[in-house]
Parts: C-alpha cells; sequence; structure tokens
C-alpha cells in the first residue's frame, strides 16, 4: 500500500488505518482541543432527557415538503410515544414469561447448599428450546436475578468465549473477580496476600480471592451447553467438583435439545459429579403469542399492521426460528415506517385534536382509496349533501376526519371483541395470531365464513351450548385484560341480556326434559335421526326416520334459533381496509420490511452485474438485449464472461474474451494497456466478491467459487 | 428498502417529487425490478431473443418432432413390461433410449462402468449385444411415442457434430440450442455412464467453446444447480493451455498512471447513484437512532458514501462532545479488534487505556466506560465482511458492541454472502436494518488490484513494490547486503538471458552457487554470515526461493527483467 503513495495518489491517511475518531472539524492535534471533563454526576439525568433532545429534527416535512412544522413535530411526538407504550407492554410481557423459570433456578440454587450434596455440584438443566436468539436474554435475566436474590456471582460462558480449558477458566476467574471488587481486579488476582503469585487459570487464585471476599454461590452459566466441546465440559466438571469443597459452584445449562441428549454427551463418571434438575422455559411461540396480544392487537396500540405484513411478520418467526427480539424489532420497524412516512399519523397523536390539518391534508384525504369508497356509498344511500361537503368544504372533511378516527377506535374494540366471541366456540383450531390476521384481511359476517360456525353451534347438545354462551357473556362482560379490551359494565350490552336469557331458559328446558326422562336436543342435533338397519332377503337396507321432537326440543330448538341469529348479528366486522380512513392507522405493507429485514444480497450483486443499466440508468448499456456491451463496467463485462466458464478458467482465455469486447477493434476501444487495467480491476473485484480463487491446477487459472 | 421510496398511503402525487425524469425512471426500475426478482431466487439471465435464422429443412423437421414428441408423451401410455421400468418413468426411458442412439449412432463398442441400476445394465447390455431392440419389447409394438424421442435426439447429435464440424459454432441460433437442450437434457441423466468417444468430442468442444477462446456472448439456458454438477464432473473442465507469458504484467506504477489517465465513463451515473443514496441519510440516522444497526450492501465501494453520511451525522450533531464518530476500515490488513475498541474507547475518554488482553474482557472494561459517561458513539465499519474481520469472534464482540444502548453502528458489506457471517444469536444482537446501497464505485483502497491479481494467479510476492522498494529496504542495510543483492540481480539477468521467463517466474540461480560467488567476492565469509543476509531479503519478500526436483535450492528474485535491470543500474551507481 506504500506504493499507491509513492505515485502520488491523493489519499488520505485515514483510509490505510484501521480505526480512527472522525472529527472533520479539527484536523489539528488533539491537544489543541480543551481537554474533555468528565460529567459522572449529570449521567443520569442528562440521559433520560436525551431521547428528545435527539429527535428534534429527525422526521422529513412530507406532502412535498409542504407539511407544517407543528404536524411533524406532533407526528415525531405521537411516533415516540405511541412505539414506547408498546414497547413497555411488551418489556412487561418478557419480564412475566421467564418470571416463574428465574423464580425456580433462584430457588434451586439458594436451597442447595454444599452441606446437602456434598460430592455433587447442584446443576440447573434450563430447556431453551432451540431459539438461540431468546436465550441471551434469558440468560441475562437468569443473571441479573440471581445476583440480586442469591447473592451469587454468575458467569456467562458463550461456546465461543472458551474454545479450551485455560482460557475457560481464566474468564470465569476473571469474571468473578471482576464482578466482586470493582477496582483494580487484575493486581489482585496475581498476587496472594502473602505475596504468592498465580497462574490466571489457577482455580488456586479463585479462592484465595474467595477467602477475602467470600461469596455463597458462585455460578457458571454454560448458555449453549451443545456447543462447547465434550471434553472441555469434562474437564470443567471434574475440576469444579474437585474444587468444590473449597469454591462453591453451581452450575447453569442451557439445553437446547432435552436433558436425555445432554446427558448422553457427557461420561456416565461425569454425569455422577452432578446434581441435577430440569427447568422448562416458555417456547418462543407462546411469547409471540403473548406479545402479539399485547402489542398487536392491544386496543390501545394506535397503529394496526395489517394482515400481509403481519402475516409475513409472523411466517418468518415459524420459517426462520427468529427471536423475540426479531419480532419486536419488526413491529418497531412498521411504527416507524408509519409515523416517518406517513403525513396522516398526525392523527393518532393525543391531541391531534388541536392541530389544524393542512390544505394539503384534506387534499390528499380526497384522493384516497376509502374515500372514494366512502363516498360512492354514501352516493347509494342518497346522502348527495354529505358527499358534497365532503368534496368542497374544507372544514366540514376536517370535522369528519376527526369523527371518523373516533369511530375507527370502536372498530377496533368491536373487531376484537369480536375475535374473542369467535375463540370461545370450542371448534377453532387457529390461534390468536391467525384469527386477527383473518379478521383483518376478510372481516367477519360474510355467509360463507360463518357457515361453519353456525352449522357446529347448531348442532351443540344443551350442555355445550350453555358453556358456550356463558363464555361469551363474560368475554363481553370482561373483555380481555392483556389485549386491553375493557369489558361493558353491567347489563347494559344488549347481547349480554339476550344471551343470559337463552341461558336460563336452556336450563329450566333442561330440568324439564329431565323430569320428563329424556334428554334435552334440538332438530339440528345429530341424533334426531335414527338410522334403521333391517336386513331383507341377506341385503342390509339403511334408512333413516327423523325422531320425534318434544315438546321441550322444540322450545329448544327455538332457542338455538334465536341465538343463532343475534350471533350472526353481532358477529360482523368489517374488513380493516373497508373502513374509511383506513391509511391513517393501518400500516399494511410487505416491501420495506422484506427488503430491510430478509435481504437477498446475492441477487442483488447479480442483478447490479447482470443488468448495470437497471441502476446506472445510463444511455449507453442498456442491456434489454442481454448483450454484453463493451461499455459496461469492466466487472460487468467480466461477469457474463465468468457465468459461461466451467469450474477452471484460463485468465489468458478470459483476458483475450475480455479484450475482444473492450479492445481496439470496437468502436471507441480502448488499448491494450488501458483494458489491462479495467481487467485488472475486474478481476481482483471478482475476487473479493468471491466469485473466483487462485487454482494450482494449471498456471495461469482460477477456480470458479460460485455458479449463480 | 427506504420507507419513503416505497409505496406509501399517500397517493402517488404527495410522494416525494423526484424532478428530473431519469431519476423517476431509476426508482421505479429498482422498485419494478425489486419487485420483479423477488419471487426467483436468483435472478437468471433471460434467454437471448436473437433473430432468429431462416429455419433449415432439418431444424424444422427436428422441431416438427419434438412436438410430436410431447405430444404423444402426453397421451401414449408407455408398454410396462421394461426390466425395472414397472412405473414407466419417463425419464429412465428416456436416458435408456439415448444411451442407445449414441451407441448406435457413432460407435457401437461402448463400455457401461458402473451399473447401478437393472435400467442402466439391460440398456448397456442391449446395445453391446444386440443392435436390434426387438427383442427388449417383447411384443413387438414399439410405442411411437419412444420412436420419436429417440430420432430427434439422434437428429440433434447429429446437428451438433456437424455444426461443429462445419465450424459454425459462432452462428449459434435457436435451433443449436434446442439440439443442445436435447441433447444436454440426455446427457446430464447418464452422468455415471462414461461416454464414448464421439460424444465426448461434442462435448469437449462445447466446454472449451465455454471458456470463451471465442467469446460467445450467450450464457447456456442450463439449470444451475445441473450446471454446477455438469461442470464439477471429473474431466468436465478442459481450458486451452494458453497463458499469460507474452503479456507483460502491470506494474503498480503502470496501474495507477494508467488508471488517473483513462476516465471512466459511467462517472456521472455513478456520481448520481450516490446522490439518490445520500437522500437516505435522514431516514437512517432515524433508524439509528430507534437503536437500529443499518448494514449496507450491494455491488461497489461504499466507502465514500459512509464518508459522507458520517460527514452528515457530524454536522447533524448538536454537541460533538457527545456525539462521537468512530470509522473502522476493515478492509485494512492490520484491522484488529483490539484496535478497534481501543479507539471507541480512546473517543470516549482520550486519556483512557484499555487494559489489553482478552477481547471480551476488553469490552466489558469499554462497557463500564461507556457507562461512565455521557456519549453517544457512532461506529462507521467500511467492509464488515472483510477478511480481517470475518473472524466469528470479531462478529461475537462487533454484536455485542452494536447491542450497547450508547452505541449506534453502521456498516457497509461487499460480498454478496456476508449474511452467513451472523448466525441467529448474532444477527439479533446486530439488530440490522438493511438496505441496497449499490453504488458501482471503484474499489480504490478496498482493494490492492495489483498484488491481489498476482496473488491470484499465482504470482506472489511483489510486495516490496518495485524498484523503489528495493532501494528503500536496501538503504537501511549494510553495504555488503547491497553488494550482495546486486550479485543476485546480475546472476538473475544473466539466467534470464540464458533460459528466458518460464511460467511467469524468473529462472533460479543456485543457493550454492551464489554462495561461492559471494565469498570470491568477499561479501560474507561464512555461511551463517550469508544466511543472515538472505533472511533480511526474505522478510521482505524481495527474493524467492524454492527448490528444483532435485532438490537444489534455488533462489531468485520476483521482479520483471526491466525492473531488475533498473534496480543493478541504481545499486551500481
Amino acid at each position: 500500500m506504500a506504493d499507491t503513495e509513492t505515485i502520488g495518489e491523493v489519499l488520505g491517511d485515514q483510509e490505510h488505518r484501521a480505526a480512527y475518531v472522525f472529527d472533520p472539524a479539527a484536523e489539528a492535534p488533539a491537544s489543541t482541543r480543551p481537554a474533555k471533563r468528565r460529567r459522572l454526576s449529570k449521567k443520569h439525568h442528562v440521559q433520560s432527557q436525551k431521547p428528545k433532545e435527539k429527535h428534534a429534527h429527525q422526521f422529513q416535512p412530507l406532502l412535498n415538503g409542504l407539511e407544517s412544522n407543528a404536524c411533524l413535530q406532533l407526528r415525531q411526538e405521537a411516533f415516540l410515544k405511541s412505539w414506547s407504550a408498546v414497547q413497555d407492554r411488551i418489556d412487561g410481557v418478557l419480564r412475566e414469561t421467564n418470571q416463574s423459570t428465574l423464580e425456580a433456578v433462584t430457588a434451586f440454587v439458594k436451597e442447595c447448599t454444599v452441606e446437602i450434596t456434598p460430592s455433587r455440584i447442584p446443576s440447573a438443566l434450563i430447556i431453551t428450546g432451540a431459539n438461540m436468539a431468546s436465550q441471551s436474554l434469558l440468560f441475562q435475566q437468569l443473571s441479573d436475578s440471581l445476583q440480586t436474590r442469591a447473592e451469587a456471582k454468575v458467569v456467562s460462558m458463550r461456546s465461543g468465549d472458551a474454545s479450551n480449558l485455560k482460557a475457560a477458566l481464566r474468564k470465569i476467574i476473571l469474571d468473578v473477580v471482576a464482578n466482586s471488587s470493582d477496582s483494580g481486579g487484575e493486581q489482585d488476582l496475581s498476587l496472594d496476600n502473602d505475596g504468592k503469585r498465580y497462574l490466571n487459570y489457577d482455580l488456586e487464585a479463585l479462592h484465595s480471592h474467595l477467602i477475602r471476599h467470600p461469596l455463597p454461590h458462585v455460578i457458571v452459566a454454560f448458555q449453549d451447553s451443545e456447543a462447547f466441546e465434550t471434553g472441555l465440559l469434562t474437564d470443567l466438571i471434574l475440576l469444579f467438583s474437585s474444587w468444590l469443597d473449597r469454591i462453591p459452584f453451581k452450575l447453569l445449562f442451557g439445553v437446547a435439545t432435552s436433558v436425555d441428549l445432554f446427558q448422553a454427551r457427557l461420561l456416565k463418571s461425569t454425569c455422577q459429579l452432578l446434581r441435577g434438575r430440569q427447568f422448562d422455559v416458555e417456547q418462543a411461540d407462546t411469547i409471540v403469542e403473548k406479545i402479539f396480544k399485547t402489542a398487536v392487537a392491544h386496543v390501545d396500540a394506535p397503529l394496526r399492521i395489517g394482515p400481509a405484513s403481519l402475516q409475513m411478520i409472523l411466517s418468518r418467526q415459524r420459517d426462520q426460528a427468529a427471536g423475540i427480539p426479531v419480532f419486536v424489532s419488526s413491529l418497531k420497524y412498521a411504527y416507524m415506517c408509519h409515523f416517518y412516512t406517513n403525513p396522516f399519523s398526525v392523527l393518532l397523536a393525543d391531541n391531534a385534536d388541536q392541530v389544524a390539518l393542512q390544505a394539503e391534508h384534506l387534499e390528499v384525504v380526497r384522493s384516497m382509496s376509502s374515500f372514494r369508497d366512502h363516498v360512492e356509498t354514501s352516493l347509494q344511500d342518497k346522502a348527495l349533501g354529505h358527499v358534497r361537503s365532503l368534496l368542497e368544504n374544507d372544514n366540514y372533511l376536517a370535522c369528519q376526519v376527526r369523527e371518523q378516527l373516533k369511530l375507527s377506535r370502536s372498530w377496533i374494540r368491536h373487531s376484537l371483541r369480536t375475535l374473542k366471541l369467535l375463540m370461545c366456540h370450542p371448534g377453532h383450531d387457529s390461534k390468536f395470531t391467525q384469527l386477527y390476521v383473518d379478521l383483518l384481511s376478510q372481516g367477519v359476517g360474510g355467509e360463507d365464513q360463518l357457515s361453519e360456525f353456525v352449522s357446529s353451534t347448531k348442532r351443540m347438545d344443551p350442555v355445550e351450548m350453555m358453556s358456550l354462551l356463558n363464555q361469551m357473556v363474560a368475554v363481553i362482560k370482561d373483555g380481555d385484560s392483556q389485549a386491553g379490551l375493557e369489558g361493558c359494565e353491567g347489563d347494559s350490552d344488549p347481547s349480554v341480556t339476550l344471551l343470559a336469557e337463552v341461558v336460563a331458559g336452556i336450563q329450566t328446558l333442561c330440568r324439564e326434559a329431565e323430569d320428563a326422562g329424556s334428554t334435552l336436543r334440538s332438530e339440528y342435533s345429530g341424533q334426531h335421526k335414527i338410522m334403521r338397519t333391517t336386513v331383507i332377503a341377506q341385503k342390509v337396507q339403511l334408512s333413516q326416520d327423523a325422531a320425534t321432537l318434544t315438546q321441550q326440543d322444540k322450545a329448544y330448538t327455538k332457542l338455538v334459533d334465536k341465538t343463532i341469529e343475534h350471533l350472526q348479528v353481532i358477529l360482523k366486522c368489517a374488513r380493516a381496509e373497508d373502513v374509511w380512513l383506513h391509511e391513517a392507522w393501518l400500516y399494511d405493507f410487505k416491501t420495506p420490511h422484506r427488503e430491510v429485514f430478509l435481504p437477498r444480497p446475492r441477487a442483488v450483486v447479480q442483478r447490479a452485474l447482470q443488468r448495470p443499466h437497471d441502476y446506472l440508468a445510463c444511455s449507453c448499456c442498456d442491456s434489454s438485449k442481454d448483450q454484453i456491451m463493451p461499455t459496461l463496467p469492466a466487472t460487468a463485462i467480466l461477469h457474463h464472461l465468468y457465468l459461461e466458464t466451467g469450474s477452471l478458467i484460463n485468465v489468458a482465455d478470459l483476458w483475450t474474451a475480455f479484450y475482444g469486447i473492450v479492445g481496439e477493434d470496437e468502436v471507441d476501444g480502448l488499448d491494450e494497456r488501458t483494458a489491462l487495467v479495467l481487467f485488472y480491476r475486474a478481476i481482483s473485484e471478482m475476487r473479493v466478491l468471491g466469485f473466483v480463487k487462485p487454482s494450482r491446477k494449471k498456471v495461469d487459472h482460477i477456480a470458479k467459487l460460485a455458479w449463480l | 428498502m427506504a420507507p419513503r421510496r416505497k409505496a406509501s398511503p399517500e397517493p402517488a402525487k404527495a410522494a416525494p417529487v423526484r424532478q428530473s425524469t431519469r431519476k423517476r425512471t431509476l426508482a421505479e426500475k429498482v422498485a419494478a425490478n425489486s419487485n420483479q426478482t423477488d419471487d426467483k431466487p436468483a435472478a437468471q439471465p433471460s434467454p437471448a431473443k436473437r433473430p432468429r435464422g431462416r429455419p433449415t429443412a432439418a431444424s424444422k423437421q427436428l422441431q416438427n418432432e419434438n412436438a410430436a414428441q410431447k405430444n404423444k408423451s402426453i397421451y401414449d401410455v408407455p408398454s410396462d413390461d421394461d426390466a425395472v421400468g414397472g412405473g414407466g418413468s419417463n425419464k429412465d426411458n428416456k436416458a435408456e433410449t439415448v444411451a442407445d442412439e449414441v451407441g448406435v449412432a457413432t460407435t457401437p463398442k461402448r463400455k457401461v462402468k458402473t451399473q447401478t441400476s437393472p435400467v442402466k445394465a439391460s440398456a448397456g447390455k442391449g446395445a453391446i449385444t444386440t443392435p436390434s431392440r426387438a427383442s427388449r419389447f417383447t411384443n413387438g409394438e414399439t410405442p411411437q411415442w419412444r420412436r420419436n424421442d429417440r430420432s430427434a435426439r439422434k437428429k440433434s447429435a447429429r446437428a451438433l457434430i456437424e455444426r461443429v464440424v462445419a465450424g459454425d459454432a459462432s452462428d449459434e441460433d435457436e435451433q443449436e440450442d434446442l439440439a443442445h437442450e436435447i441433447y444436454d437434457s440426455s446427457q446430464d441423466e447418464e452422468e455415471e455412464e462414461e461416454l464414448d468417444e464421439g460424444a465426448q468430442g461434442v462435448q469437449q468442444i462445447d466446454e472449451s467453446e465455454g471458456v470463451a477462446t471465442t467469446p460467445s456472448k450467450k450464457p447456456r439456458g442450463r439449470q444451475k444447480k445441473e450446471l454446477y454438477f455438469a461442470q464439477n464432473r471429473p474431466g468436465a473442465s478442459k481450458t486451452s493451455s494458453n497463458t499469460l507469458a507474452s503479456l507483460e504484467l502491470l506494474t503498480h506504477e503502470e496501474y495507477f498512471s494508467i488508471l488517473h489517465q483513462s476516465k471512466e465513463h459511467h462517472a456521472g451515473d455513478i456520481e448520481y447513484l450516490q446522490s439518490w443514496h445520500t437522500e437516505s441519510f435522514a431516514q437512517w440516522s432515524f433508524e439509528l437512532s430507534e437503536g437500529f444497526s443499518i448494514c449496507l450492501y450491494g455491488y461497489g465501494s461504499k466507502r465514500s458514501l459512509l464518508h459522507k453520511f458520517a460527514k452528515f451525522l457530524y454536522d447533524e450533531a448538536p454537541d460533538h462532545e457527545t456525539s462521537k464518530i468512530v470509522i473502522i476500515n476493515g478492509y485494512v490488513r492490520s484491522t484488529s479488534i483490539r484496535e478497534m475498541l481501543g479507539t471507541i474507547a480512546g473517543a470516549v475518554e482520550p486519556s483512557h487505556k484499555l487494559p489489553a488482553g482478552n477481547p471480551s474482557v476488553m469490552l466489558d472494561s469499554l462497557k463500564a466506560l461507556l457507562s461512565s459517561h455521557d456519549v453517544q458513539i457512532t461506529v462507521v465499519i467500511n467492509s464488515i465482511d472483510a477478511i480481517p474481520l470475518r473472524r466469528a469472534g470479531t462478529q461475537t464482540i462487533l454484536a455485542q458492541l452494536a447491542s450497547h444502548p450508547q452505541i449506534q453502528l453502521i456498516c457497509s458489506a461487499d460480498t454478496p454472502d456476508f449474511p452467513l457471517l451472523w448466525d441467529s444469536g448474532v444477527r439479533s444482537a446486530f439488530d440490522f436494518v438493511f438496505h441496497d446501497c449499490t453504488t458501482f464505485a471503484p474499489f480504490t483502497v478496498e482493494i490492492d488490484v495489483v498484488d491481489d491479481v498476482h496473488e491470484l494467479l499465482g504470482r506472489k510476492a511483489r510486495r516490496v513494490g518495485g524498484k523503489e522498494g528495493v532501494t528503500y529496504v536496501l538503504r537501511s542495510l549494510p553495504e555488503n547486503a547491497k553488494s550482495l543483492f546486486r550479485l543476485l540481480v546480475g546472476e538473475v539477468l544473466l539466467a534470464i538471458d540464458e533460459e528466458g521467463i518460464t511460467g511467469g517466474e524468473n529462472p533460479g540461480v543456485e543457493y550454492r552457487i551464489l554462495y561461492n560467488k559471494a565469498v570470491e567476492e568477499f561479501i560474507c565469509s561464512s555461511e551463517m554470515a550469508f544466511r543472515t543476509l538472505l533472511k533480511e531479503f526474505h522478510d521482505h519478500q524481495m527474493i524467492t526461493s524454492r527448490k528444483d526436483v532435485l532438490g537444489t535450492e534455488l533462489l531468485s528474485l520476483p521482479f520483471r527483467r526491466e525492473e531488475l535491470e533498473a534496480i543493478l543500474e541504481d545499486l551500481m551507481s
């Protein structure tokens, strides 16, 4: 690299430095700058108010830059406020989910003192499941709670941290010492009181440290126990057990598979040194379900994430075993996108009422597709005055918009209630998440959608029916605390009274039927048809007879009919996209998410090289004909040629071909040396991109690495 | 990519208008194409549409027969009395018939290398023992589609051979493609079988065409995964034995001087592309501030873009005391995790020295340092997937760094396979958002082009950098080292004159001979001293040594003749 400078390439020194502090203003040496003061005391309150400072001018004005500053500010605040509320709820869920495990483990650690198990190391085997990403969170929480509640020192080990015994021991000792004594852990470590020196991987050092700073528990946590080498684990366990009488070791193992497999990996003699207990952790998908309820479906969540986005986020969880943090990030990004790009997100702010909508806002409202739909339905309803005002009167429109937003909140409540009611039915088999996505995308209430529900409800026997109705009443009354759905006070909801009446009716009918010695059934229940089997001339004849219905049965049938009718009325919910002005509170885009979280770099690089025109938009190399144009970037030409080669590439031939394309024979061709320079550059880029590598098979040959 | 760029709920006219029409076309194209490529995992070149030549009679017939074959294969049920063909699997039948066909068409003698399946075995036997196939279809009714299939293949093979023999290879058109397709489909299915000579001849020519001695401008329409297996078949890769011996390779000097003279004719477009990415800066800074890390990927150097972004952040920052930017150049060979952490610590508190040691320990103390200071550090990493940073341990440390609330991380990745660097744990710690930042900007400092290419070609050790480098090194060495080097240069030049350059490397001088001469000239008195001098050269990679077939040690110099002459002149003066 020294050469580049000798030739006079004007390059700053910075490009060749591995790392440096970027400071364009002060090219002057650091000494001229005022000495930096430490601001220890200010730390806390400064940090707490920092976000506000930072966000001072981050959002960009929308509406062609015509958005007013007030709107912009409000949008930004709305984002901060709404997301932090959601984040708090998510954090709460995360704290709770691992709570039981944490408590159990802490209790285990506390109760296992050396006296109980003189020769065995107490070990907690924590079954975490395959999700690596959520493991670290769990272990973080574990170590926090153990350190505070059991006064233990926790050393977290990942397989990457320690490749051999020495490194592992060194880390354990260092961590324990660093954890327990804040000042100068290292000097402490190597020198004993009597001036004895220890090697830094000698547990004796730890022992002497513990004599000075006694600790009830020293806990070593192996986060991904499967990834540790068996030999290393065995050695460590052996060592720990031999020091157990002096150092109070406890072990935590994160087990992704099962205890049996874990045990099978270790020697029997090693296993006998452990006194293990198994702890199960809540699996990731149930946590996702919970987060989904509190963050996505929650009534107070200002933003509805649309079905397409949700489906994508959820399937990513399933297909890629992505962790909880990924799920949360996806949600957060949706919020960010919405508030950053959508001028109407300003309406989601708490004090949106005070904001004057700009004329541009209203203009945009008028061109929304949901506005068009609304106008059309209004026209069908002959509300001509309304439509005219909407189109011409800005003030009227602004009022309507606000009105509509309030209505949208009630739509959300209604949709959630509908969903909960549907979930009361024992026949539903999908998860809350899936039902929610379906509800957003399709709504509820279509004939075919409910037919399954209706027919199975009709066939229910009285007991099932009563439990269903009771559940429904409970749902309407109590709501769902997780999703923030509050219930209806008392019997204010007509459904509650009606359903309660029906339940009471069924109860009396049941009693009557019991008295009459029959079982209550409706016209729809399966048993009212009786199958008769008759054997006539060695042939079986099947015939059906309608069983006669008693008085009570008929009354019951009537009740069922009434219930179904009512349910069909209340179980109705429009699709999210059919709600007017859903653009303000519904975010349903796949594109930024897919590109931002699931990039396809290979396709991107390939496309850049195959069709540079897509990016460069230059006039010279429109590659629509898929030909190699001499004007293409050299690497692109080489890539085209590369695609045609075999697994071994003769560079001499490649050069000939390259020169044949860009060389002097062509119009505006390059002379050989210039072409060679381009060739050099292109081929070195191919190497950096990982397409070729040196080959020793033949002189001047390189090996192909990518079959694209 | 950018929320702003995508369809947002607001109608088109409210979207930020890009003034120039060219801008719009690009934006649309990028959007359109990203949609288009979404579903296909690999954007493959669409088959070329070329003006179709006048179809010859043969090709017409061929096409007809091909069509006929398709039709028949749908409607006719093959008779199932083949050896294994119980299911009458179409493929098996095809393979079988083709195997026979090739055998019959060219040479009757063929070997069956492995008899993996009874079908194949029977096919082989059939070809060897009875040329007539009547025996295999016992009831004598050969299904017609099979006959068609076979004859189509026969014709396509013949067409291929004819075309190759006629030297007509450059003018490929659809007919030949079709012929190839028919022929290839059979080839791929009989991989275990040795092709007989005739067919191999065809194949050979076919492959060597691909090596671009004659640059055919069109990739074959084969399936990609099949291509891999086809090309990695033993003996599949036949390349010419041309070498670059006749070509004078570039030196650093020449490379850079030419590079400076020549101008990039896409410079304007590249510039524009860059400016288009800069429009996302505000969005990026928003994403960073929300705790995401950003990874920019795509073809082209993103260094200057990141530099601009760093400038942007710098200008935006209200207080340079509390928000610092640290730039890390991953491509610099000496980059180490310790240096990075040290620099970051230095940004937090210039007087603070991180205790050297295990990177994870350093990271812990860095975190402790951060928590006691009110600073926000933005770490900008150029080429996070560069070789020095590729170790798993390094990436884990970086991820932990990135997940610290006071650290924001933005990085660029150059290779197309960079996601393989991170397992799910590391990746979720990074919490990346990715942006396609294809810049088409040339890699200037990231790649040491000349050295890289020479290394790729197996001509290493140009590290000292020609004449200047040598002079520079020699200046700091004692007089007798200079004399020894002069001696060696003279000897090598003599040898070049006598033997010429073979295989791109200079001829060597025998170690013994050189030693004797050095003693004669009083350069050194013992072999020990001689070795010490040589070691100095070796350390600076100014000499190369290798052993010949007999085990004699040969010393040589990794410079071109002109350079050697210049060096010699220098030393003599």
